[in-house]
């Protein structure tokens, strides 16, 4: 029994498209329709059908027979509660109905929010293989391209060095690394910050400073041969590839942030995989015993670097992409260690040009 | 608290205007930026949140405010009170080629489900909220996304929309389908869903897109003939920058080039 009228619309069947405000009572099992200027309806409970509709199920139809027509009542489901005490049943399948779409609701927005995510992680991981299958496709040609393109923009950028101790003594390490057949072109660029890289295309640049900071030709040796490994196994080009591919899923998750895109892309610049690093250690000691000549350059070399770092605070751009560390140091004792001692040849360069205190 | 009872007189024809009477203490709220004149002794206050009086404390504001920004409104609203000692007029204009309409919630049982950002303005005690469309097809592909707006209260509300605005009283279990994008309001009670096109050909060709909205009665609903993205659609394709040629007269080929034989309506 309710005593306070529920608020409602009655579209009476065979009515105008408007409907009458209502209001509603229950008395017993019956409901009692009340309209202005129209006697009041009793319906039977039991003839009577509940359904959640309209705008996200907030609204109720009671519907009833009358012939071949029915009836309608709609309610707002704010104000359906003192009707809905007395009649659970009749609200039952309608609540349900309601429960339901708002569970699916929930679990297709969960999706909805998901599969952008999911997507980006397929998009992530197909990258690798993708990169590899796209590098092995890459014509020499083209590498030779890049190679001149780095040269290039490395001339403009300073002056290089074409002569002198430093160059003659980089041109000589540089002939004995050379494997026969092998086309490698070595450049001296007048930097103050001590790095060396390898472009695509046998293009090796080492800075000025890296060669004065070194104590002996085979630490130089080392870092070559560690750069030109990279090369050989297609290191900087499938950064490359990748960071196009980088940029080409930012662009498709951000829509045209160009911005965003190439910070995401530079994330993937910044360095190589530890794994790569690995590999270029592995190319280098191998080169390196070719040439006969003394593997221990190398880490001496990074022992070299991580004293500079000591002095100065800030870190050679070199040992910010070859992080000098004492796992790294400890792999590479453990390999020199493991290869066949062979007899190294000394380069046989008089290093006191880089003006060093003699050990 | 108790709707101020508002006279209104809409001027213009496509680009309107309506102007709304205050009696003394009256006040109406107005969506920011679309006031155009007002007389004096109408006193202007700007609100954190929509105003209406269920909203009290910093935290109700907050979410107020919040609710706006997630239907693409500004964070404030504008409250015009009347201070004057008669009757003052204001008058708040519409941002684009549309019509206004003035709906009176008291007679449509106090609750109106519009497209966001269609707004415009109403008689102080309406309060704005945001209504989530909770079925993720019409909220995909309905035209209207995911948040709608919802008015609450018993007085006049304006809402606003492109081209024309129609008002049509569906009857129970009548159903329109209606282009997406141009519906613009509806009572509660009626069911908003979408409809499949059907066949591939008409979805590719038709120009319609692939889905219809479906509005089934009972109850009101609005429409508009003109949606604003459409009509942005049509400028951009017009224009210099839209590769349109943006000559006056047509381009070179006018109306029989290609663009025209092969586009369609969007």
């Amino acid at each position: 029994m309710s005593d306070t009228p529920v608020p409602a619309r009655f579209y009476p069947a065979g009515g105008d498209a408007h409907g009458h405000p209502a209001r509603l009572t229950w008395r017993g099992h019956t409901l009692t329709v009340m309209t202005e200027g129209a006697p009041a309806l009793q319906i039977s409970a039991d003839a009577l059908q509940a359904e959640a509709r309209g705008f996200n199920h907030g609204q109720w139809a009671l519907s009833w027979a009358e012939g071949d027509a029915r009836h309608l009542l709609i309610v707002d489901d704010s104000v359906v509660a003192p009707l809905r005490t007395v009649m659970p049943a009749l609200f039952r399948g309608g609540e349900q109905r309601r429960q339901r779409h708002n569970r699916r609701f929930r679990l297709g927005l969960a999706l909805l929010v998901a599969l952008p995510l999911l997507l980006l992680g397929a998009a992530l991981r197909a990258l690798d293989p993708l990169t590899d299958r796209i590098v092995a496709r890459v014509p020499a040609s083209v590498e030779q391209h890049i190679g001149e393109a780095v040269l290039a923009r490395t001339r403009l950028e300073g002056p290089m060095v074409e002569s002198g101790p430093a160059y003659d003594a980089l041109q000589t390490i540089g002939r004995r690394l050379t494997r026969p057949g092998e086309k490698l072109q070595f450049h001296l660029a007048e930097r103050p910050d001590i790095n060396a890289f390898a472009a695509p295309g046998g293009v090796v640049v080492v800075h000025t400073a890296l060669m004065r900071q070194a104590r002996s030709a085979e630490e130089v040796a080392g870092v070559l041969a560690h750069e030109i490994a990279h090369v050989e196994l297609r290191h900087s080009l499938q950064q490359i590839v990748r960071s196009a591919g980088l940029q080409v899923i930012a662009a498709a998750l951000f829509g045209d942030y160009t911005a965003l895109g190439r910070w995401a892309a530079q994330l993937g610049e910044l360095k190589f995989s530890r794994d790569a690093e690995r590999e270029a250690d592995q190319g280098a000691l191998e080169r390196l015993a070719e040439a006969r000549i003394d593997p221990r350059g190398l880490l001496a070399f990074f022992r070299t670097l991580a004293r500079v770092d000591a002095k100065r605070g800030a870190p050679p751009p070199l040992l910010s992409t070859h992080p000098a560390s004492a796992e790294r140091s400890a792999w590479l004792e453990t390999a020199i260690a493991a290869r066949p001692p062979g007899t190294p040849l000394p380069i046989g360069i008089d290093w006191t040009w880089a003006g060093h205190p003699t050990h | 608290m108790a709707m101020d009872v508002v006279d209104y007189e809409i001027f213009g024809s496509e680009m309107q205007y309506v102007e709304v009477e205050l009696d003394p203490g009256e006040a109406a709220i107005g969506e920011a930026g679309v006031m155009m004149y007002m007389q004096d002794g109408i006193q202007m206050d700007t609100l954190f949140g929509d105003g209406s009086a269920q909203q009290s404390g910093f935290l109700g504001k907050l979410m107020g405010a919040g609710k706006r920004l997630l239907t693409g409104e500004s964070l404030f609203t504008t409250v015009f009170h009347n201070e004057g000692s008669g009757k003052r007029r204001v008058a708040f204009a519409a941002p684009y080629p549309g019509k206004i309409v003035a709906v009176d919630l008291s007679t449509l049982g106090g609750t109106l489900i519009c497209q966001k950002d269609s707004f415009l303005a109403a008689a102080k005690g309406v309060s704005l909220g945001i209504a989530f469309q909770k079925k993720i097809g019409v909220g995909l592909f309905g035209g209207e996304g995911f948040i709608m707006q919802k008015l609450d209260g018993d007085g006049m509300a304006f809402i606003h929309a492109g081209g024309t605005l129609m008002e049509k009283t569906l009857a129970p279990g009548e159903t329109l389908r209606v282009d997406t994008g141009c519906v613009v309001a509806f009572q509660p009670s009626v069911d908003f869903d979408i409809q499949y096109a059907g066949k591939i050909k008409t979805a590719l060709f038709g120009g319609e897109g692939l889905f219809f909205a479906t509005l089934r009665g009972p109850g009101k609903v609005w429409l508009q003939s003109l949606p604003l993205s459409r009509l942005a659609d049509r400028i951009v394709a017009a224009s210099r920058a839209g590769g349109g040629g943006g000559k006056e007269g047509g381009s070179v080929l006018g109306g029989i080039g290609l663009g025209s034989l092969l586009g369609n309506d969007e």
